[in-house]
């Protein structure tokens, strides 16, 4: 079968689901269901490997409070900034306070950092401004850098005020950074902070750990972690990434238990489109033998199932993936556990795969039908 | 011999027989039969008779279960399913009694499945399409779905698919049977016309002696073996 042929063949298949409209919409409507439920889940799951897996660009330590996991217990001397500067293969040190809304899990955290404002241009370099201006945060006391996220979740701009956590902060700018975790909180300074929350000046959650490369990711925590062992607050030191799946290791073990559902959920796409495309087929026997009268053979009959079985696959892909992402890029949905966060985000690669799969599901779908079509004899099917 | 000389059809002690349950029937019992390039051939009989059967041996769409079968010299009870198939592409245009055309096609498109299979330019298939419906006199009626025509008009649209690949055979399994008089005198008429001036070799199942009245022969079937008839 040549290509010009496989393409009018796919024009016949689409003609015959356009024509029986309903039948098709209903189709369309439930596979749709389906791939809106599978995108959503891989996005929930794309979201957890972006904020877990870790990768040869990692840099980062989390310094915190030895068996703690909520911002509001884990408290460190601020003087430990200088001590961690002296550990080998230490780049760069930030010390942060974090005040968040809510401790335990949520769709709706909001988290401020305090930060020394002369640090974090040194420490985050690749934060880039959006909107606003940077000498406008260093020079006010209460100013508050916004992620992107965060902002368009909440529709913050420049020279709005909010408060959250008994904070209350003026958005001064907007912020974008390759680092996720940036792009979902607010910067402010961190002596604000401190006395906003009533927490002491000498005080903060944690210190956020550069090192020279990713190799030493291990060792430095490791030494970090020998060097405050006697002291009355001793350290816990892991890479950032796996220092949200510790925390936040409620939030990840029911994310990571949702790909159940998106597995039930493909099958019921599988399930819904077999049953369409066998019913198509069983009310077709006369028509499939009038075209194999006409010279078609088995094969073309066959294509035009699996075809049609294709395109019920791809519409009602379409369909449910691009709704999700709608709907993740309308909400902008930002899960929280005791004080990590991780946003979920409409992405290219869940479109790619969700469209991919909702096209073979249909096409496997369509396979057993199409066999059957194939396969019955011309004379006894020209008889029903 | 010349090779016009030879029969379009050449059926040699064919027999088809299949089960039933419990039983063997066999509607077609040791039949010979030549049909002439171009001829318009009748074959009348009772239900049961074995005409349709024999018609669908001659289509291509039943093999045989012995015997042979020949299209102008070759031999086609032996061929595979996917060559049978292209075989019936190039020779044969099937016209039915209840004329099957697909439902949710308008009459252009109906006639234009046969060549879709064909990797031949659009603007041809198109203007082969327009022709075909001209020649059946629906030219104007292309664009409109089956239920939007009457049961002449159907089958008429029915004959232009069967045509419209150029066939050197047409095989209509009771045509008029589904028709009132005028819509039967009317594809009646076109089959004659097809038959006398485009050179088309016809083979018509017919129950209609008025019907069977427009071929050039007219064969009797009875229990699966020919009976020729006096014209």
């Amino acid at each position: 079968m040549t290509p010009s042929v496989a393409l009018r063949l796919l024009g016949l298949a689409g003609k015959q689901l356009s024509r029986h409209r309903v039948r098709t919409f209903l189709t369309l409507a439930g596979v749709g269901a389906g791939m809106f439920l599978f995108a959503v889940v891989e996005s929930l799951q794309q979201a957890l490997a972006r904020a877990t897996r870790l990768g040869a660009n990692d840099l980062t330590l989390v310094v915190y409070r030895q068996n703690r996991f909520c911002p509001a217990t884990s408290r460190l001397p601020i003087y430990y900034l200088d001590e961690l500067r002296r550990i080998d293969g230490v780049r760069e040190v930030i010390p942060i306070l974090i005040a968040v809304n809510n401790c335990g899990a949520s769709l709706d955290i909001v988290t401020f950092r305090g930060v020394p404002p002369d640090l974090l241009p040194r420490f985050a370099p690749d934060i880039a401004l959006v909107s606003g201006s940077y000498e406008a945060w260093e020079s006010t006391d209460d100013g508050a850098l916004v992620g992107e996220h965060f902002a368009a979740r909440r529709g913050l701009k420049a020279g709005d005020a909010f408060d959250a956590a008994g904070v209350r902060v003026r958005v001064v700018g907007l912020i974008r950074s390759p680092n996720p975790q940036d792009n979902q909180v607010a910067y402010v300074h961190l002596p604000f902070l401190q006395k906003a929350t009533r927490r002491g000046l000498g005080e903060v959650t944690q210190f956020n750990v550069r090192v020279i490369d990713s190799g030493r990711l291990d060792a430095v925590a490791r030494a970090i972690d020998d060097r405050f062992r006697s002291e009355p607050e001793p350290t816990q030191t892991h890479p950032e990434k796996a220092f949200f799946a510790e925390g936040a290791r409620e939030l990840v073990a029911m994310i990571d238990f949702t790909r159940w559902i998106g597995l039930g959920a493909a099958l019921a796409v599988f399930g819904l489109v077999a049953n369409a495309v066998l019913l198509i087929v069983r009310g077709r026997v006369r028509e499939n033998a009038v075209l194999q009268t006409l010279g078609y053979p088995g094969r073309a009959v066959g294509f035009l199932v699996v075809g049609e079985g294709s395109l019920l696959g791809l519409g009602g892909g379409a369909l449910g993936v691009g709704a999700a992402l709608a709907f993740l890029g309308w909400n902008r949905f930002l899960f929280g556990s005791e004080g990590q966060t991780m946003a979920v985000l409409p992405e290219t690669a869940v479109l790619v795969r969700g469209m991919g799969l909702a096209l073979v599901l249909g096409a496997m779908a369509a396979a057993w039908p199409a066999w059957q079509a194939m396969r019955r004899p011309i004379v006894e099917s020209l008889r029903t | 011999m010349n090779p016009t000389d030879t029969p379009l059809i050449r059926c040699r002690d064919v027999r088809k027989s299949y089960r039933k349950g419990e039983t063997l029937v066999t509607p077609i019992e040791s039949l010979h039969l030549d049909v002439p390039r171009g001829e318009f051939l009748a074959l009348m009989g009772p239900s049961g008779s074995g005409k349709s059967t024999l018609l669908n041996l001659m289509a291509g769409i039943d093999r045989p279960t012995s015997g042979v079968i020949e299209f102008d010299g070759q031999p086609i009870q032996d061929l595979s399913r996917g060559h049978l198939a292209a075989w019936r592409a190039r020779h044969v245009g099937y016209i039915f009694q209840l004329y099957h055309l697909v439902p949710v096609l308008t009459a252009f498109e109906n006639v234009e499945l046969p060549l879709l299979l064909d990797p031949m330019p659009r603007r041809e298939r198109r203007e082969r399409v327009e022709a075909a419906l001209a020649l059946v006199g629906l030219a104007h009626r292309m664009h409109h779905f089956p239920r939007e025509l009457s049961g002449g008009e159907e089958q008429r649209v029915a004959i232009a698919r069967a045509i419209v690949a150029n066939p050197p055979l047409l095989v209509a399994d009771e045509p008029t049977g589904d028709l009132d008089r005028d819509a039967a005198d009317s594809v009646l008429g076109l089959l004659r016309a097809l038959s006398r001036d485009h050179r088309r070799t016809i083979v018509m199942v017919t129950h209609d002696p008025r019907a069977a009245a427009v071929a050039d022969r007219v064969l009797h079937l009875e229990k699966g073996r020919l009976l020729e008839g006096a014209r």
